[in-house]
C-alpha cells in the first residue's frame, strides 16, 4: 500500500500543473492537497510512517495555508470560487448540482455516520507523553534520593572514570543490551516483542536532551514510576532498583552516554 | 462624553471606583454573615460549576480587560506623541480613539475585579488569609495605585480637547498613566510569582522576609512578559475594533480611516510580538531555575499537548498577519510588482509553520505504536526546541520582509546606489537566514545548556540585527523616493478585516490557555510547596475541559468587548445628533 502513495502524489502534481495551465486555482488547490497527502504518506518508504495525528495536523495546515494563498489577489480568488459558484448557480450545471446535493453529499454523510458508528476492536488512541516529568524525590530501596538537581557522583572522580565506564559496559550487556541493542539503537533481540519498542540512545535528540538525574529515575523506577500521562501500562521497562545498586546504575549511565557519543543535559 | 469638564469627569471616575469598591466590601461582609462557615480546611464550594471554574472564569476575564487597559495606553500615548511632533491630526485621532476604548473598558475591568475580590475570600478564605498575611501590604498599595490610575486616566481622557494647545503636558500625563499601569502590573505579578515560585517564607508558610516574597524568581520575567503581551493584546483589540468599524462603515472616508487604524494597530501588535518569544524563554529559564520538575512538567510533561495547540495557533496568527500584508499590496499603487515575491515568502512561512507545529509527543493507535514506537526520527528531530526556535525566527524574518515590501511597494528609490542597496538587502536576508539555519543545525550537536544559553540568544540576536539593518537600509535607500501613488486606504476586501479579528480572537484564546498552563504548573498547591490545595477540586482538569473553559472565557470576553464597541458607536451617534440638532 505504501508504494501506492508516490503515485497519488504524482497524480496530485499532475492535476495541479494542468490547473496552472488552465488557470483554475480551485483544481490547483485540490491537486496540491492530493500531492501533500501523497508525500506525507510516502514518507513511510524512507522512515517509520508518520502517525495519523501528525498527517491530520499537516493536512489541516495545508488546507488553511493554501486557502489563504489563493485568496490574496482578487482575480485569483474570484477564479477560485468560480467552480463552486458555477455548480450552485449555472443553469447548464443543473444535473451536476442535483447529483451533488441529492446523491454525493448524502452518500458522504452516510459513509461518515457509518464509519463513526461501526464497531471497532481497536483500543482507543493513546496520547502518550514522550518526556514525562520526574518526581521531586524517589524512594530507592528505603533511601530517599532527591531527583531534582541530582548529579552523577562518579563523574567527579575523573581518575577512575574509564574504569567506571568499563564496568558500566558490563552492566549494560548483562541487563540492558537485550532490549536496547548492541548498537544502543533500541533494536535488541527482544525489541520486536515490545509495543512500543525500546528507546534508542543514539542521536542528538534522545538522551542528550535529558539530564542524568532523569535517566537515573527512569532506570531505577522503570514503567511503574511513570506518571499516568506517560501511560506506564504501555512500557515494559523494568524497575532496575530491584536488580542493580545505586552505583551500578550510575555506572551504566556513564557507559550509555559515552558509547552513544552524547553528553548529558546540564543546566549550568 | 468628552464634553464633560475635566473636574466632572475625574470626580465621576473616582466616585465610580469608590462605589464599586465599597459595594464589594459590603457584599463580602454580607455574604460572610449569610453563607455557612467554610469547611475545616478552609473552602466554600460553589454549587453547579464549582469554586475553581468560577474563579478561573472571573479571574481570566478580569485579566483580559486589565491587559487591555494597561496595554492600550502605552501605544495611545506613543501615537499622541508622534502626532504632536509630526503635527499629524490622524495620529492624534487614532490616539484619542484608543483612549476612548480603554477609558470605557476601565469600568468593566473594575467590575470584574470586584466580583473576583468578593469571590476569592468567600470561596478560598484560608488561602486568602495566607496571601494577606504574606503580601497584605501590597494589596493596600494596589488600592492606592488604582485610585491614582483612575484619577490620571480620567484626567487624561477628559482633558484631551481642552489641552490641545498644551500637548507636551498632556503627553506627560499619559506617561504618568503608564507608570501607574506598570506599577499595578508589578504588584499583581508579585502575587502570582509568589504563588508559583514562592520565596521569603519558611517551609510552614511563616513570613521570613516580605521583600523576598515579592521578589520571586518569576516576578520580573512574568511582569516583562505580561507588559509586552498586554501591548500586543491591546493593539490586537484595537485592530479588531477598527476591523469591525471598517465592515460596518457607511462612507469611504470612514472605511479609509478604519483601514489605516486596523493596519497601524495590527503592525504594533505583531511588532511587539517579535520580542515575546525571547521574554517567554527568559520566563521559562527562571521557572527551570526555581524548580526543574515544574519546568519539565510545563514544557514537556503533562502540558506538552497544550504547547502543540499553542504552536498551531501562533503559526496561524503569523499566517494571518502575512495574509493581511499580502492582501494590502492590492491597495498600493505599484504593489502588483511585488506579488511575484509573495509565493517565496509563502513557501518559507509554510515550511516554518510545518516545523513549528510538529509535535514531539504524539497520539498513537496500537498499530502505529507497534510500528513507530515512542521515538520517530522525523518527529524527534523536528519536535525539539532547536528546530522550533529556528523555524519561528525564519518565519518572523519572512513576516518582517512582507511588512517591508508593503511599506515600499508604492515607492521607487532614486538614490544612485540602488543596485548596491538591493544587493546588500539580499545579502542581509540570505546571510542571516543561513546563519540562523546553521546555528539551528549546530544546536543539535552541543549540550543543551550551550543551546539554551548561547546559541538560541545568538539566533534571536542575528534576527534582530538583520531587521534593524534592513530597516536602516530601506530608510536610507527610500529617502526622497519617487511616490508611485498614495495608498488607497479603504480599498480592502472584507476578508482582510476578518483576518484581523481572527488574529485577536486567537491571541485572546492563547492568553487564556497559557495562563491556565502557568497556573496549572502549581498542580495541587495554592502556593507551590508551601500551601496545599486540599479542596475536592485539587486536580488538573483534562485538556479538553481546560480548552472548553478557555473558549467560554474568550466568548464572554468578546461579548463584553462587543458591548464596548456598541457603546462607543452609540455615544458617537448621540454626539453627532446633538451637534446637528
Amino acid at each position: 500500500m505504501t508504494n501506492f502513495y508516490p503515485v497519488v502524489a504524482l497524480l496530485g502534481l499532475a492535476i495541479s500543473l494542468i490547473s496552472v495551465f488552465r488557470k483554475s486555482p480551485f483544481f490547483n488547490f485540490i491537486g496540491i492537497q492530493i500531492t501533500v497527502y501523497g508525500l506525507l504518506k510516502s514518507a513511510a518508504l524512507i522512515m517509520p510512517p508518520l502517525p495519523g495525528q501528525v498527517i491530520t495536523m499537516y493536512m489541516a495546515m495545508s488546507v488553511f495555508a493554501f486557502l489563504i494563498y489563493f485568496s490574496i489577489q482578487e482575480e485569483t480568488f474570484r477564479a477560485f470560487l468560480e467552480p463552486m459558484r458555477a455548480v450552485l448557480a449555472d443553469r447548464d450545471k443543473r444535473i451536476l448540482r442535483v447529483v451533488l446535493v441529492f446523491i454525493l453529499i448524502p452518500l458522504l454523510a452516510g459513509y461518515i455516520a457509518y464509519a463513526k458508528t461501526k464497531p471497532s476492536f481497536e483500543p482507543p488512541v493513546s496520547a502518550r507523553i514522550v518526556h514525562p516529568e520526574p518526581p521531586q524525590q524517589i524512594d530507592f530501596r528505603g533511601k530517599t534520593i532527591k531527583i531534582l538537581g541530582l548529579e552523577n557522583p562518579l563523574r567527579k572522580d575523573t581518575e577512575k572514570l574509564k574504569d567506571y565506564i568499563e564496568e558500566g559496559k558490563k552492566i549494560y550487556y548483562q541487563n540492558c543490551f537485550f532490549c536496547h541493542g548492541d548498537d544502543l539503537d533500541g533494536k535488541g533481540h527482544f525489541a520486536q516483542a515490545f509495543n512500543p519498542p525500546p528507546l534508542p540512545f543514539r542521536g542528538t535528540d534522545t538522551i542528550a536532551q535529558l539530564p542524568e538525574s532523569f535517566v537515573f529515575w527512569r532506570i531505577a523506577k522503570g514503567w511503574r514510576g511513570l506518571p499516568p500521562g506517560s501511560a506506564p501500562w504501555d512500557s515494559a521497562m523494568p524497575a532496575f532498583e530491584d536488580f542493580l545498586s545505586e552505583e551500578e546504575i550510575w555506572k551504566v549511565i556513564l557507559f550509555i552516554y559515552e558509547a552513544s557519543g552524547n553528553k548529558p543535559r546540564t543546566w549550568e | 462624553m468628552a464634553e464633560k469638564s475635566i473636574k466632572q469627569g475625574v470626580i465621576k471616575g473616582i466616585i465610580k471606583l469608590t462605589v464599586i469598591l465599597g459595594a464589594s466590601f459590603v457584599l463580602l461582609f454580607m455574604f460572610r454573615k449569610m453563607l455557612p462557615a467554610p469547611t475545616e480546611d478552609g473552602y466554600r464550594l460553589l454549587p453547579v460549576i464549582g469554586s475553581r471554574v468560577w474563579v478561573w472564569i472571573v479571574a481570566q476575564l478580569h485579566l483580559n480587560f486589565a491587559a487591555f487597559v494597561l496595554g492600550v495606553p502605552i501605544f495611545a500615548v506613543t501615537m499622541e506623541f508622534l502626532g504632536w511632533r509630526r503635527s499629524d491630526e490622524r495620529l492624534d485621532r487614532i490616539a484619542y480613539d484608543f483612549t476612548k476604548l480603554f477609558t470605557l473598558a476601565y469600568t468593566l475591568t473594575a467590575l470584574l475585579g470586584a466580583v473576583l475580590m468578593v469571590s476569592l475570600p468567600l470561596l478560598y478564605p484560608k488561602f486568602i488569609d495566607h496571601m494577606m498575611k504574606i503580601l497584605g501590604p501590597t494589596w493596600w498599595v494596589y488600592i492606592l495605585v488604582m485610585y491614582g490610575e483612575v484619577f490620571v486616566c480620567y484626567y487624561y481622557f477628559y482633558s484631551w480637547k481642552r489641552m490641545k494647545d498644551r500637548k507636551g503636558i498632556h503627553v506627560l500625563i499619559g506617561v504618568l498613566l503608564n507608570v501607574m499601569g506598570i506599577l499595578m502590573l508589578l504588584i499583581t505579578s508579585s502575587w502570582v510569582g509568589y504563588m508559583t515560585t514562592p520565596g521569603g517564607v519558611s517551609e510552614t508558610g511563616e513570613l521570613v522576609n516580605r521583600w523576598q516574597a515579592i521578589k520571586t524568581y518569576m516576578w520580573i520575567p512574568l511582569s516583562l512578559h505580561r507588559l509586552v503581551a498586554n501591548v500586543v493584546f491591546g493593539a490586537g483589540i484595537a485592530a479588531a475594533y477598527a476591523a469591525f468599524r471598517f465592515i460596518t462603515a457607511r462612507s469611504d472616508d470612514e472605511r479609509a480611516y478604519y483601514d489605516w487604524m486596523g493596519y497601524t494597530s495590527a503592525m504594533i501588535a505583531i511588532g511587539f510580538s517579535l520580542i515575546l518569544p525571547g521574554i517567554g524563554y527568559l520566563l521559562g529559564v527562571e521557572i527551570y531555575a526555581f524548580n526543574e520538575q515544574m519546568g519539565i512538567q510545563l514544557m514537556g510533561g503533562f502540558f506538552a499537548w497544550l504547547w502543540v495547540m499553542q504552536a498551531i495557533l501562533i503559526g496561524a496568527i503569523l499566517f494571518a498577519v502575512n495574509y493581511y500584508l499580502w492582501i494590502s499590496l492590492n491597495k498600493m499603487p505599484g504593489g502588483q510588482r511585488y506579488f511575484k515575491y509573495v509565493k517565496f515568502l509563502f513557501v518559507v512561512i509554510f515550511l516554518g509553520y510545518a516545523v513549528w507545529l510538529t509535535p514531539h509527543s504524539v497520539a498513537l493507535s496500537l498499530e502505529e505504536a507497534r510500528r513507530i514506537g515512542s521515538y520517530h526520527p522525523a518527529l524527534g528531530k523536528l519536535g525539539v526546541m532547536a528546530s522550533k526556535n529556528t523555524a519561528v525566527i525564519i518565519s518572523y524574518l519572512a513576516t518582517f520582509i512582507s511588512f517591508a515590501i508593503f511599506r515600499m511597494s508604492n515607492k521607487e528609490p532614486v538614490v544612485s546606489w540602488v543596485k548596491t542597496g538591493q544587493l546588500i538587502r539580499i545579502l542581509l536576508i540570505v546571510g542571516s537566514s543561513v546563519a540562523v539555519l546553521g546555528l539551528g543545525v549546530y544546536s543539535y550537536m552541543v549540550p543543551s545548556v550551550t543551546r539554551v544559553k548561547v546559541l538560541s540568544p545568538i539566533q534571536f540576536g542575528v534576527f534582530f540585527l538583520c531587521i534593524v539593518a534592513l530597516y536602516l537600509l530601506d530608510s536610507r535607500m527610500y529617502k526622497g523616493a519617487r511616490i508611485i501613488g498614495e495608498p488607497k486606504w479603504g480599498k480592502m476586501p472584507e476578508r482582510s478585516q476578518y483576518a484581523l479579528i481572527a488574529i485577536t480572537v486567537t491571541f485572546t484564546w492563547l492568553m487564556g490557555m497559557m495562563g491556565y498552563m502557568r497556573a496549572g504548573g502549581r498542580q495541587y498547591w495554592h502556593v507551590y510547596g508551601i500551601m496545599k490545595d486540599t479542596s475536592p477540586e485539587a486536580y488538573l482538569p483534562s485538556h479538553g475541559t481546560a480548552s472548553v473553559i478557555v473558549t467560554i472565557v474568550t466568548v464572554l470576553f468578546f461579548l463584553l468587548v462587543a458591548f464596548i464597541f456598541w457603546s462607543i458607536m452609540k455615544l458617537e451617534r448621540f454626539s453627532e445628533q446633538r451637534r446637528a440638532g
